[in-house]
């Protein structure tokens, strides 16, 4: 019961969230639902019983990724990015115009109906295992998966990271005069 | 009620939206929205499917994963925003025309 409620607000959080980053024309805006779409998405892992996804989803994403982006439009000029936009139609605005979203939503029903046609063969042909509905705790055997199945993912993960926030630091560098 | 086919359906309609945010938006940080909301569903079904199909954690293993690249990436997008708008004064992705011709 607590799960299934769980499920309906993290989904209904994701889902509307969602539409309001897809369709909002604030970006600050757009920011800040995006925050209550990755937190839906903590809930569902949670629904899941991926506890230690969702603890490090709200630390990683909400914590880190969304208050950088926050950053990014703070610092990329105020309310400019409405304007002074020009492609060759000159009807451009830089959150989007109908023109853009009509051809989006054409590209979205095609794939959403593409995608549930597949689904639907595939979801009946899937082997289910049985679900336990006690959720135990997954850190310890994440943490042994780690070092030892993918201890060289998880080593490149970590040299990836370091090479990335080196060449973030180099990349927005301030230009010499 | 809560099947593999729900969370197939809320990360299907994520994708959709992440894809219809990077084609309809111009703005640079926009679109690192979609990129993000995509990477999101990519990671949501290999939890769903982790629990519901296979017998171990190595579908968390990989959203986890999934996570790690998705921080990357938005260092290095950003970084790279910063930088376009300090030389063009603007975030809309027309202006990104340097290499043209």
């Amino acid at each position: 019961m607590f799960l299934q409620v769980l499920f309906l607000l993290s989904a209904t959080l994701t889902i509307g969230c969602g539409i309001a980053v897809a369709v909002t024309r604030n970006l600050m805006h757009s920011c800040v639902f995006l925050l209550g779409t990755l937190i839906g998405i903590a809930g569902l892992y949670a629904t899941l019983g991926a506890d230690f996804v969702a603890v490090t989803q709200i630390m990683v994403y909400v914590g880190g990724i969304v208050i950088l982006m926050l950053f990014a439009v703070m610092l990329t000029g105020g309310k400019d990015f409405v304007s002074r936009a020009q492609n060759l139609l000159g009807l451009a605005p830089s959150m989007g115009n109908k023109w853009t979203f009509a051809l989006s939503g054409l590209v979205g029903v095609v794939f959403i109906l593409t995608n549930v046609k597949l689904l639907m063969s595939v979801a009946s042909s899937l082997p289910t295992k049985e679900i336990n509905n006690e959720l135990p705790s997954t850190v310890n055997e994440i943490g042994h998966l780690l070092v030892k199945d993918h201890v060289l993912a998880f080593e490149l993960s970590s040299v990836l990271l370091l090479g990335a926030l080196v060449g973030a630091a180099i990349i927005a560098r301030p230009r010499k005069q | 009620m809560i099947s593999l086919t729900s969370y197939l359906l809320i990360s299907l309609f994520l994708f959709v939206l992440g894809l219809v945010v990077m084609i309809a938006r111009k703005n640079i940080v926009a679109i690192l929205l979609g990129i993000e909301l995509i990477l999101n569903a990519a990671a949501l079904n290999f939890v769903a499917y982790s629990r519901y199909v296979t017998n171990n954690l190595d579908g968390h293993v990989f959203s986890l994963f999934i996570i790690v690249v998705a921080a990357a990436e938005a260092a290095v997008g950003l970084a790279i925003v910063i930088r376009f708008f300090q030389i063009k004064e603007s975030t809309h992705i027309d202006e990104a025309t340097q290499l043209r011709n």
